[in-house]
């Protein structure tokens, strides 16, 4: 595996990442709305079960959005915890930085590549 | 490779987000709006259509957005409709001195409840900042991604 496969793997799960914090900021707006059901994205899960399985084919697998029923939902048919979709917005923009951060360095290890450190 | 992988579609990603946030303010607010009116005609007891001031009452629905496979997700929340409560009945009071009152010195007066305008109000307000964080977590992000064209 060279770096571009890890670069292009890391900045999908960047995209998936954006696309989770849309998710929960939709969750977050809708906390108050009649009947709403969380939405979540799966991703990463699904990723780690067909790289455990040894698949190549791994741009097949594209993050999904589902509803989350397993919250209970309130007297008004709505199962956000505005708790739970803050602490999630939270661990998703740590993960964002955590993909940014390993991107960047693999950037630079590529410059240095190229510049030969000058 | 994907689409939205690149720094740039990231962005992009973001202003989406930002969106989906202020979606969430504007709806809140009109809310908050709507509990300020009833709130200050609490006491109002002839309105321009005749009789008391009866309390309105937002509905919120969610913006549905329909991807190119046809799946259904929502992003936001659609602008907000307000509606008139018609379900609460009016309150009744004795006020003889009351120019509104009926020859037996009954006051109809509206069907707010200040209690619980008042609990709504902090509801709103609550998830009025929590939309304003979600806008501050898209900006850290566009921050960390606009750092990477470096």
């Amino acid at each position: 595996m060279g770096p571009n496969v890890d670069t292009g793997l890391i900045s999908r799960l960047m995209a998936a990442t954006e696309l989770r914090a849309k998710v929960i900021a939709s969750n977050i707006a809708n906390q108050n709305t009649p009947g709403y059901t969380r939405q979540e994205v799966r991703f990463e899960d699904v990723l780690r079960r067909a790289l455990a399985a040894g698949r190549r084919d791994l741009d097949g697998i594209t993050p999904r959005i589902v509803a989350d029923r397993s919250n209970p939902a309130g007297p008004d048919g709505n199962n956000v915890s505005l708790e739970q979709e803050m602490s999630s917005l939270r661990e998703n923009q740590l993960r964002y930085e955590t993909y940014a951060t390993m991107l960047q360095s693999q950037f630079d290890l590529m410059r240095l590549a190229i510049t030969g450190g000058n | 490779m994907s689409g939205g992988s690149s720094p740039v579609n990231g962005l992009d990603g973001m202003f989406g987000g930002l969106k989906i946030a202020s979606s969430g303010m504007a709806a809140e607010r009109a809310r908050i709006d709507v509990i300020a009116e009833n709130i200050a005609n609490a006491r109002t007891t002839s309105t321009p259509e005749g009789g008391p001031y009866r309390r309105k009452v937002v509905s919120f629905a969610p913006l549905l957005q329909r991807a190119l496979d046809g799946s259904k997700t929502y992003l936001g929340v659609a602008e907000p409709r307000v509606r008139v409560d018609t379900r609460t009945p009016f309150q009744r009071i004795y006020d003889p001195g009351n120019p509104d009152g009926d020859a037996d010195g009954m006051v109809m007066l509206p069907n707010v409840n200040t209690v619980l305008e008042m609990a709504d109000l902090v509801t709103a307000m609550r998830a009025y900042e929590a939309n304003a964080s979600v806008q501050e977590s898209f900006m850290k992000m566009a921050e960390r991604a606009l750092q990477l064209a470096r």
